[in-house]
């Protein structure tokens, strides 16, 4: 008896063992221990002791690392897959930086609060990580920003709109998105003005950044003298909402506004169709752009509507990052989610940001003072990215252009007008 | 009096007690009756199409919650321990059946007529039958190595244990088609004469109602696989064997019955309705990905429950209604949709308050292991 109980622990510990291994495996290696001790040091530079966080430590061998925290599996990877892409080629192009090279360190946080707190604990564990390229969701960014303003890690978000994001007060963080109080305004107006519907029902997700947009867009649109007939959250991951739609096609909306990620868009899209809302558009936002919405909707997505940041100028960065993409992964950017230029961008500020407080000291490691970090990315003036120019101002919004909405015709993205 | 005194006190103290439930029971009951009250007399929103509607989509999602939760109790009544795999299982089977369309859709029959015809298309049924069959197969040979791996060596090992194994082997089999399949949500490719979103048009008060094909299918093909199983569980060999077991190992296997060899029959029942249940989920949802066993593995699980867990027509039962509840209940009471899982486990808490045995289960003479 005693022998099976020990041999089920056994088989239930490997079980568990084997099953937490795939989930683990995307993760890099545990990160080297390092020993980080403030007065031992003999070739520590002067900044580190006047710093506010302290310095980073690198040793000769070691890499710089940069942070990215975003949904790599489940309904919202394709935003992951295209982050980690565009960092990658920023990390290729930013090169050496006296022999030490940099490293992004890509994290699943499957776009939830938990994930993104489960991420930062780890990144911030690790005494090489310098900067945060994300998270790209907006309820990760909330869950990840006091641990990361803790550890003083430079945060850029190329992607996380909820707008009490910057309001939360924190040094670190800064992001170059539109936020979603432009997007919710520029959405209601487009609607009521340039389409002319006067009667829409809005839907949201329920999380953090789909609820706050949903809102935003709902009172605007109330404001311009629109009527909401039906404001609702549906729970995430289902695949079958056809009760709520069912509801809401016995208001006859003339449009679904709905704030949210691909994934419910998607299947929401596809079940208008068969419940008396065939004639209603489908409005969705820039957390439904991306290839993973046309390949779900197919012919059902014909003539929805999404957001995506404005396209960047044409420059020589630009038609760089465009051939390199293709060429690395055989697909254009802007193509699986919306935010391909602001992720390379992102990584790119980090990491010249970097660079240029970095000093050498006497013992031959390198020294990265965070808090000098922290301000030069929250003080960033007039830099020139893919996406355009950035300035932050005092709270962390670095660009705050409008969303350019998109239709589907013909089974692609094209502008709208 | 004194002596009165004292017996009275825990006496009330023990009354309140016995009554606090019946007395939550009805308070809920008055809610839910006066939100009836509003929805349907004072406000009077919906026409019949609308509940049409959604009688039509708590049926369908109903058949699936029934089939998924066949197997719970299947396992349940003969091993008194919950399957936390199962819904893997039917995830499984929603990834055969998947491969099988793609397959079907890839292999090219080109006509006189139709240059461009597929298999898929041209025999239409033969295709739905093989991916049911590949479907079916799969999971019933998954859920056999599952029991033989997971279950069998921790037989004898208290109760607790084999449930903390089956959460295991959950995890593993969600990670594992994590790793072979990739993280992409997939989308099934139908036969045309199923495709999604089509079905007949009925008009009620001037609205057009679809029946979906799909929706039909699964429903009347749930129906069919509820009462085949039936049929063996009452009326053939393996069904008596299967019965007698769960009634008492020790005895059975006296009178000359392969407990270990019944075991894994029952297990591979419950995977090929699970297998089937997933095949129908992706016929009519179209989006599945490793991680889509779980939510209707924990509803049907709770349909097993409402239903009389250890019982099959009660979880058949179960599942129709939680399919019902969720699609009606919040439109009915007017609460948010958000709360729909909230609805439908209240509904359970009330309907276990008044039956805790579930609703057509009977209690246990004694415990089987």
């Amino acid at each position: 008896m005693k022998k099976h109980l020990f041999l089920s622990v056994v088989v239930l510990f490997a079980l568990v063992l084997v099953s937490c291994a795939p989930a683990a495996a995307p993760a890099e290696e545990a990160p080297a221990a390092e020993v980080v001790v403030e007065e031992v040091v003999s070739g520590e530079p002067e900044v580190c002791a006047s710093d506010a966080y302290g310095c980073a430590v690198i040793e000769p061998g070691q890499t710089v690392k940069i942070g990215m925290s975003s949904p790599m599996t489940g309904g919202y990877a394709d935003f992951g897959i295209d982050a980690e892409n565009s960092g990658l080629l920023a990390v290729a192009d930013a090169g050496d930086f006296e022999g030490w090279s940099f490293e992004l360190m890509a994290e699943d946080d499957e776009g939830g609060a938990e994930g993104g707190a489960a991420v930062a604990n780890k990144l911030t564990a690790d005494p090489t990580v310098v900067g945060m390229a994300g998270p790209l969701f907006s309820g990760a960014t909330a869950a990840g920003i006091p641990i990361y303003d803790a550890a003083g890690i430079p945060m850029l978000s190329p992607s996380a709109t909820n707008p009490p994001l910057t309001a939360m007060g924190s040094a670190v963080f800064n992001r170059v998105p539109f936020t979603d109080d432009a997007q919710g305004s520029a959405a209601a107006n487009y609607m009521f003005n340039t389409l002319g519907f006067t009667k829409i029902a809005v839907l949201h997700d329920g999380e953090t950044y789909g609820k706050g947009l949903a809102t935003i867009a709902k009172s605007e649109f109330e404001a311009l003298g629109g009527e909401v007939v039906v404001f609702e959250g549906i729970t995430v991951g289902e695949a079958d909402y056809t009760p709520i739609l069912t509801t809401i096609s016995a208001s006859a909306p003339e449009a679904i506004y709905f704030g949210g990620y691909s994934a419910e868009g998607a299947v929401l899209t596809n079940q208008m169709k068969a419940l008396g809302l065939e004639d209603a558009v489908f409005f969705g936002c820039d957390g439904t752009f991306g290839a993973d919405y046309l390949s779900l909707t197919g012919d059902n997505g014909e003539g929805s509507y999404h957001a995506k940041p404005k396209d960047p100028p044409a420059s020589d960065a630009k038609g760089k990052f465009d051939a390199d993409y293709l060429a690395a992964y055989g697909i254009a950017p802007v193509v699986l989610s919306p935010f391909s230029y602001n992720s390379y961008d992102c990584t790119t500020v980090l990491i010249t940001k970097v660079k240029e407080a970095a000093v050498v000291g006497g013992d031959g490691n390198l020294y990265i003072p965070r808090g000098a970090v922290v301000d030069a990315v929250r003080g960033l003036t007039n830099y020139t990215g893919i996406s355009g120019t950035y300035t932050c101002d005092e709270i962390g919004e670095c660009n705050v252009e409008g969303p350019q909405f998109m239709t589907i015709v013909d089974g692609a993205f094209a502008y709208a007008e | 009096m004194k002596s009165n005194e004292k017996t009275t006190s825990p006496l009330k103290l023990r009354n309140v007690v016995k009554y606090i439930r019946p007395i939550f029971g009805i308070l809920v009951a008055v809610y839910i009756i006066w939100r009836f009250y509003l929805v349907f007399i004072v406000q009077n929103l919906y026409g019949p199409e609308t509940w049409t509607r959604l009688l039509i989509s708590g049926l369908i999602i109903g058949g699936v919650y029934s089939l998924i939760a066949i197997g719970y109790t299947l396992v349940y009544g003969i091993l008194l321990m919950i399957n936390f795999a199962h819904g893997e299982l039917m995830m499984i089977g929603t990834f055969a059946g998947y491969f099988v369309f793609e397959a079907a859709k890839n292999i090219s029959i080109p006509s006189a007529g139709n240059p461009e015809m597929v298999f898929a298309n041209a025999y239409p049924a033969l295709s739905i039958l093989i991916a049911f069959i590949v479907g079916m197969f799969v999971s019933a040979t998954t859920g056999y190595f599952l029991e033989k791996i997971a279950y069998r060596p921790l037989r004898k090992a208290p109760r607790l244990i084999p449930l903390i194994s089956a959460i295991g082997a959950s995890i593993f089999l969600q990670n594992a088609a994590l790793l072979l399949f990739s993280p992409q949500t997939r989308n099934y490719t139908n036969p045309e004469v199923l495709s999604r979103g089509d079905g007949w048009k009925i008009l009620i008060n001037g609205s057009m109602v679809t029946l979906p094909y799909t929706g039909v299918f699964t429903f009347i093909l749930s129906i069919l696989l509820m009462v085949g199983l039936l049929f063996v569980v009452k009326k053939t060999r393996l069904g008596k064997s299967m019965r007698a077991v769960a009634m008492d190992k020790d005895t059975a296997a006296l009178m000359g019955i392969d407990v270990n060899q019944t075991i894994s029959n029952t297990f591979i029942i419950s995977g090929a309705l699970a297998g089937s249940a997933g095949v129908m989920w992706g016929l009519h949802n179209g989006m599945f990905h490793y991680f889509v066993g779980f939510i209707p593995g924990i509803k049907a699980f709770t349909a097993a429950v409402l239903g009389g867990i250890g019982n099959i027509p009660g979880a058949m039962l179960g599942g129709m209604l939680l399919g019902l509840v969720e699609s009606i209940g919040p439109t009915a009471l007017d609460i948010s949709y958000q709360l729909k899982d909230v609805i439908a486990f209240v509904i359970l808490i009330v309907i276990l308050i008044f039956r805790p045995s579930g609703i057509l289960g009977e209690v246990l003479a004694e415990e089987k292991i």
